[in-house]
């Protein structure tokens, strides 16, 4: 041992390792503060992406609705940002006081990556005022093309700041190999500790889900002001915006799952008992927790879809046709939520022998809930399918070929899905993980020929009227607002699983925890915190939101004045 | 009732939806159980499918205004017609007893013990003590299977192993239905079930075998399985002797450790 | 509009709760912290006394020969007016601190040796962890004294143990086997202090019978069920001293240890 950690460990040895918060406790304080300052930053992330790409539909697309929607939600940012800031605040003084040694240890390691954090949050915050007090400024031509330059450059900063920060809680999960108890952590080499087993993969499943999330935040705030709106066309406003919302945050769950599968395969590779502790030890009832509120998004999303079709003149042709889709999705849901260890008293214990159960026990292992998962994406995208095709008859002369094609498609994506999921049954592990690559580019490959194919057969198609936006019951809106809890609330349970998973370590064998919050706690308590969570992140949002009116109730324009000169009119 | 009035029952949403309701209770409860093979369907996973089935089936009568619409009119009706007073009025007392019903079946007291979660498959400590001296259990194979022009040998003295000391709970078809088994709570472990050793590497199943119950970790509890130490009782070629036996009796090929793959900056994974 | 914000406000806490309510329905497990003795820096004394009785009554297996008072000082009560042994500790030899004699004293135990006693006394820091014997060291010297071991005592005396591992997850935490978990016979009676009572090959003392022909007495299985259950089988002529051989050793030794031994000493005919 070197001089320099003798020196370190006396110095921590006389430091006091931990402090103690009144009334709720250490651990709780730093739950809550994290999870919130989180969730905030979540929203900061993924609305930005959500505003750039409306603003680029807007001007490339020439339609001014999405330039409006876009620069809402702008406003709404910069409540928010200062929410994060606040937020992070109580983070970092709750860190330096209640857990004193471990941050000495993490900012020895990482103190110039956090110079770089704080440097870079105040270009942002720079770069989101140019973005917001800019926007009426340069509205035409070459210089609107520089505002939007700014949105991306807000995206680009927002990024690296959260890579920075993965860093830090990734390098908490999975330091490095050679990293042990007694390495001084003044000479670890600051990229060594960044460049982690799980860095990377948090990094791309974090942005995905920041996606995830705005557009789903977007939805709530749309149904809001939907239920609240007082006319037709305002109504017709919040409609569009909800479903835009909706639509995002829908494609890019599709997508998610996939990160996260890259995500627990490293974290398998990097230390086996970790995976298994993640998957089948005492946090195997989790998943079964999150297959429970994955069921309710994807059942919930179609849902939204399906009742929108009343609103699409044309729908009717493919109405009879959801309710083949939801026997899927019921039947998806069932399989994917059959848990594979069951809950069951002694006497149903001793007739199935043991806590497997003899037949229905094959629909627990993970064979089956791949299969069923892929299945549920192909028919989440089949919905979207029949939604956009609802409203047009294709003219090109190959369109009935066309949808012969997609159709196969769909059948051959389906057939592997199928075939590598009931051969799943007959191969031993290690081949059997390798299927479920197989059975994702089958879903993958169809989900992107498809869509081009839909692109191209969608040229010149003729409409069969209006949609009539605005013409959604209001279980419909309230139907958004229950995916916008349960993708928050699923953030907090996923957030807690990558945190709990490293059990009494602050550091994965490197640092114990020897708090007397060392263990993990289960679920029970677990969800609670969660919700509370939740539920401070949402009380504050509807402030943010209720803020954002006071200055300007909305950004609705009333289609007269809009032929006047497209000023933002308040109501 | 008469023919078309069932018939237009049939076209109801409300009467559809009661009637998927009562058949996919039908085929939860009593079906399944009569399958080849099956077992009865815990409580618990009973009231999980339903309640899919419910969330499916509400999502049915209201995705459609029209549909929605005619699922409500019934209950609107019962709730307010004169001329179902009688309905009403029974409606009423049997919710009343229903709620009543389930009040008391969650607060009797019952001789049963309570449905408790057992994590079968605990997270494996990275390396264990045996007899003094440390396995690490990471990526370790049966270092018996390096020899396979002695395997038969192996195998034979698995065999004797078993039959001498596992045989009482574990049975004789190795399915957990020994003569002793009955008076286990867990029950001893199905080898022939593809839920246990056919998705362990054979380390996982080293490290039960030598440290039986009292070596489980909490989450493998509330009640410690009676396995027991066999790292006092077998040497340690005699328990890699079995475990060549249990799967080669049983037909299952143990788990294998994924390769791991070399890494870039420093994502070491192989050295340890 | 209220209606509205209620019917909103509804939806919300009805989705929390649900979610809430479900994950509390299962079955609770909490993640397990291992039992290891851990004696961080900020140890109070208190928790260092406590854990050190249960080294010196368990683990350590003291009182079989301190407990006494005939082959080994009785440590816990008052010898010749000078108290117990945290108020004599201090003046057992010149020059070293209570802590220091107390630590000489387990670390090596031939180096002072009270007058009218034999140095029969194994080398403690050999068995136990540096926690363990710094906690039994504060357990001493609670008795009739002042405790002044903390935190640093401890992490000082693990930066000087070779090959201190960190907490190693799983497996038996605590006490290692006798002799590093050696199966040679010779280094596990050395370890095991077997001739601070025992006579073997000419060595050792005569409180208990030779072992020297032990061999020709008794076969392997009565030797093994003699270590494993002391109070089994009493020699003739010992039936005073029954009670006198700790019942531990099963416990401080692997099986194969134990194996090792019995062969060995069966082997003395």
């Amino acid at each position: 041992m070197t001089d320099g950690a003798l020196l370190l460990q006396a110095a921590a040895d006389s430091t006091r390792a931990y402090g103690e918060f009144p009334v709720i406790g250490a651990r709780a304080f730093i739950w809550i503060t994290a999870e919130v300052h989180l969730m905030f930053a979540a929203f900061v992330l993924g609305v930005p992406m959500f505003a750039v790409v409306t603003e680029a539909i807007g001007i490339f697309g020439g339609d001014e609705r999405y330039d409006r929607l876009s620069k809402e939600f702008t406003r709404l940012l910069l409540v928010a940002y200062s929410a994060t800031a606040i937020w992070g605040a109580m983070l970092v003084f709750g860190l330096s006081t209640l857990y004193p040694r471990f941050w000495a240890y993490l900012t020895a390691i990482f103190a110039p990556s956090m110079w770089a954090y704080a440097a870079l949050f105040l270009v942002e915050s720079f770069t989101l005022y140019l973005y917001y007090y800019g926007w009426d400024r340069w509205k035409k031509g070459r210089a609107k093309l520089g505002h939007w330059t700014l949105g991306i450059l807000l995206n680009l900063w927002g990024t690296i700041v959260m890579f920075i920060a993965n860093s830090w809680l990734t390098y908490m999960m999975s330091p490095p190999r050679d990293i042990t108890p007694t390495t001084d952590p003044t000479t670890i080499k600051l990229w060594h500790a960044i460049a982690n087993a799980t860095w990377m993969p948090i990094n791309v499943h974090r942005v995905i889900a920041n996606v995830v999330f705005g557009g789903a935040i977007v939805g709530a705030y749309a149904s809001y002001r939907f239920l609240a709106a007082q006319s037709d066309e305002e109504r017709a406003h919040y409609d569009w915006m909800g479903y835009v919302g909706n639509f995002i945050a829908m494609s890019a769950l599709i997508v998610l799952p996939f990160a996260g599968y890259w995500l627990g395969r490293e974290i398998y590779q990097y230390d086996q008992s970790m995976g298994i502790t993640m998957m089948g030890g005492f946090m195997s009832w989790l998943w079964v927790i999150q297959a429970f509120l994955i069921a309710v998004l994807f059942l919930t999303g179609n849902y939204y879809l399906w009742i929108g079709m009343g609103r699409i003149p044309g729908a009717e042709r493919f109405r009879p046709y959801t309710k083949y889709l939801l026997i899927v999705l019921v039947l998806g849901a069932i399989v994917w939520g059959t848990p594979h260890t069951m809950i069951a008293d002694s006497k149903e214990l001793a007739a199935m022998g043991g806590s497997h159960h003899p037949f229905l026990g094959a629909l627990g292992v993970m064979s089956a809930k791949n299969t069923a998962v892929n299945l549920m994406i192909l028919t989440t995208f089949l919905s979207f399918l029949l939604y956009r095709r609802a409203n047009t008859r294709p003219v090109v002369p190959w369109a009935r070929g066309g949808t012969i094609i997609q159709g196969a498609m769909f059948a051959l994506a389906a057939g592997v899905v199928l075939f590598y999921g009931i051969r799943g049954y007959f191969v031993e592990a290690i081949v059997r993980i390798g299927f479920s690559v197989y059975q994702v580019l089958a879903v993958l490959s169809c989900i992107v020929f498809v869509t081009v194919i839909d692109v191209l057969m969608a040229r010149g198609a003729q409409s069969l009227g209006t949609i009539q936006w605005g013409k959604m019951p209001p279980r419909s809106q309230y139907a958004l607002f229950i995916l916008a809890v349960t993708f928050t609330w699923l953030m907090g349970l996923m957030g807690f699983a990558r945190s709990g998973i490293r059990q009494y370590w602050h550091v994965w064998q490197v640092m114990q925890d020897t708090s007397k919050y060392a263990a993990t706690p289960a679920l029970g308590y677990a969800s609670k915190m969660i919700s509370l969570c939740v539920l401070i992140f949402l009380t504050l949002v509807a402030f943010v939101f209720w803020l954002g009116g006071l200055a300007e109730k909305s950004t609705f324009v009333a289609s007269g004045e809009r032929q006047g000169g497209g000023r933002h009119v308040g109501h | 009732m008469t023919a078309p009035a069932l018939r237009r029952s049939a076209t109801h949403p409300f009467w559809q939806a009661v009637g998927i309701l009562v058949i996919a209770y039908i085929v939860v409860v009593w079906v399944v159980p009569l399958l080849p093979g099956s077992a009865i369907v815990p409580k618990s996973v009973v009231l999980q499918y339903m309640v899919t089935v419910l969330v499916g089936v509400l999502i049915y009568v209201s995705d459609n205004e029209e549909r929605w619409a005619r699922f409500k009119e019934p209950i609107e009706a019962v709730l307010a017609e004169p001329r179902l007073r009688v309905v009403r009025a029974v409606l009423l007392v049997v919710v009343t007893a229903l709620v009543g019903l389930v009040a008391y079946g969650q607060v009797a007291t019952t001789v049963a013990a309570p449905p408790n979660l057992r994590s079968i498959h605990p997270a494996p400590p990275a390396e264990i003590t045996f007899r003094g001296r440390s396995i690490t259990l990471t990526g370790l194979e049966n270092p018996l299977r390096a020899h396979p022009e002695s395997l038969a040998l192996y195998l034979a003295e698995g065999k004797g192993v078993y039959y001498r000391n596992c045989l009482p709970c574990h049975g004789d078809h190795l399915d957990g239905q020994g003569h002793f088994a009955s008076g286990f709570n867990p029950l001893p472990a199905n080898f022939q079930d593809n839920g246990t050793i056919a998705q362990l590497t054979e380390s996982f199943v080293f490290w039960r075998v030598a440290k039986g119950g009292p070596g489980l970790p909490r989450e493998g509890t509330p009640w410690n399985s009676a396995m027991p130490k066999w790292e006092d009782f077998l040497t340690e070629r005699e328990i890699w002797s079995v475990i060549l036996f249990l799967y080669d009796q049983t037909g299952w090929t143990p788990r294998t450790w994924e390769k791991t793959g070399t890494g870039d900056g420093g994502r070491g994974t192989g050295h340890d | 509009m209220w209606a509205t914000n209620l019917k909103v406000v509804g939806i919300v806490l009805g989705t929390l709760a649900l979610y809430t309510l479900i994950a509390n329905k299962i079955p609770q497990v909490q993640s397990e912290v291992p039992q290891t003795l851990t004696l961080g820096a900020n140890v109070t004394p208190e928790q260092l006394v406590a854990a050190g009785e249960k080294v010196f009554n368990g683990i350590g297996g003291c009182p079989t020969c301190h407990g006494l008072g005939t082959r080994a000082p009785n440590l816990l009560t008052d010898e010749k007016g000078t108290g117990p042994i945290g108020a004599r500790c201090g003046k057992r030899e010149a020059g070293k601190s209570c802590k220091q004699y107390l630590y000489e004293s387990l670390d090596n135990p031939t180096a002072f040796v009270v007058t009218g006693y034999q140095p029969i006394m194994p080398v403690m820091t050999r068995q136990l962890s540096p926690e363990q014997i710094w906690s039994v060291i504060a357990f001493l010297e609670s008795q009739g004294g002042t405790v002044d071991v903390t935190g640093d005592d401890v992490a000082k005396a693990k930066q000087l143990t070779p090959g201190a591992s960190p907490a190693n997850s799983g497996g038996s935490p605590g006490g290692g086997a006798f002799a590093a978990g050696s199966t040679d016979p010779k280094a596990i009676i050395q370890a095991a202090g077997c001739l601070a009572c025992h006579k073997l090959d000419g060595q050792g003392q005569v409180i208990a019978p030779d072992l020297t022909h032990v061999g020709a007495r008794r076969d392997a299985e009565s030797i093994r069920k003699k270590i494993l259950d002391p109070a089994s089988s009493i020699a003739k002529g010992y039936e005073k001293l029954a009670g006198i051989m700790p019942k531990t050793f099963g416990t401080m030794m692997s099986a194969a240890q134990l194996e090792a031994l019995v062969q060995y000493l069966a082997g003395h005919k």
